[in-house]
């Protein structure tokens, strides 16, 4: 009993110190980092949830035609620390999503970088998901950006 | 109602305030996790010691009793952590692991390693004062440790693996 009651403030203050940045699967596990892809629709849904935030776009291509695509982004803390709120993205707003398409070829794509209708652009990923340009911080590299010594 | 009930159930707690209040927090999810993990090295790291005692691995000059004896209050702890953390992480995300290929191997591993300590204790450890001081334990006791060890690793990598389904 006594060893029982030991462990718990133990663990406790453990868990107390494991809090920060916990990235759950790698960008690879995932994503092609080879296919960068943007897409310009309005949102029809929105999952603020952990480990992954998702949100969904129509698209409409040249010939009229609408799908539907998933965009999957970091966790609500890593995206209110980069001032990215929950009410942020609302249902119909026209957003600008640049990112990374998904392995398995289905309409999902990374969302390295999110531009609201308000114009401001906000970095969706997870840090230090090893995707690529990936620098471990919530800045990353985002695909279009101006090209960097490699 | 068309989908099956366990289904049912899974979305109800899905759709709940504490549910959804972990699912979106900023915080609480990722706290949960790491309580979760801390909880399963408490209690495998723990029961891995008797269990490789009994297969004549380590302090082969200590009683099986006296180890179990200082690990299992310890094993314990960690299962009751580990239950409680684990089931948070499943009420916030119920209705999607309803679904995961790897959510549902884990529950079977995990009824399955809750049946060995049931079956172990009810038989050949009722009768542990005849081979307690044995360097090795006799063959029921070594496949169950072999079972434990086997199932709670089991247990781990699909946990794991729920994050890539």
């Amino acid at each position: 009993m006594k060893a029982k009651l030991s462990v718990l403030p133990l663990a406790f203050s453990a868990l107390l110190l494991s809090v920060p940045a916990y990235a759950h699967h790698s960008f690879a596990a995932e994503f092609d980092g080879t296919k960068p892809t943007r897409l310009v629709g309005k949102i029809t849904r929105v999952e603020w949830t952990n480990p992954h935030s998702y949100f969904y776009v129509d698209v409409i291509d040249a010939k009229g035609k609408t799908t539907n695509w998933g965009c999957e982004g970091a966790g609500p803390g890593a995206l209110s620390r980069r001032g990215w709120k929950k009410g942020d993205l609302k249902l119909g707003d026209t957003i600008v999503v640049d990112g990374y398409r998904a392995k398995d070829g289905s309409n999902l794509i990374d969302a390295r970088r999110v531009t609201f209708p308000d114009g401001r652009s906000v970095y969706g990923g997870s840090p230090g998901d090893g995707g690529p340009g990936d620098n471990g911080t919530d800045q990353g590299n985002l695909p279009g950006a101006a090209p960097k010594k490699d | 109602m068309t989908q099956p009930l366990l289904q049912h159930l899974c979305q109800v707690l899905y759709d709940s305030h504490v549910g959804t209040g972990i699912r979106e927090s900023d915080n609480a999810f990722s706290v949960i996790e790491s309580v979760h993990v801390l909880s399963v090295t408490l209690l495998v790291g723990t029961i891995s010691i008797l269990d490789l005692r009994m297969l004549g691995i380590i302090l082969r000059e200590i009683a099986v009793t006296r180890i179990a004896r200082s690990v299992l209050p310890l094993t314990w702890a960690g299962f009751v952590m580990m239950a409680g953390s684990g089931f948070l992480l499943f009420w916030a995300e119920a209705a999607k692991n309803y679904l995961n290929p790897a959510f549902r191997v884990k529950v079977v591993l995990l009824l399955l390693v809750g049946l060995n300590p049931l079956i172990f204790h009810t038989t050949i450890y009722r009768r542990v004062s005849e081979w307690e001081l044995a360097h090795r334990s006799p063959w029921r006791a070594r496949v169950a440790a072999c079972g434990s060890l086997l199932l709670w690793s089991g247990v781990i990598i699909a946990g794991r693996a729920i994050a890539y389904f």
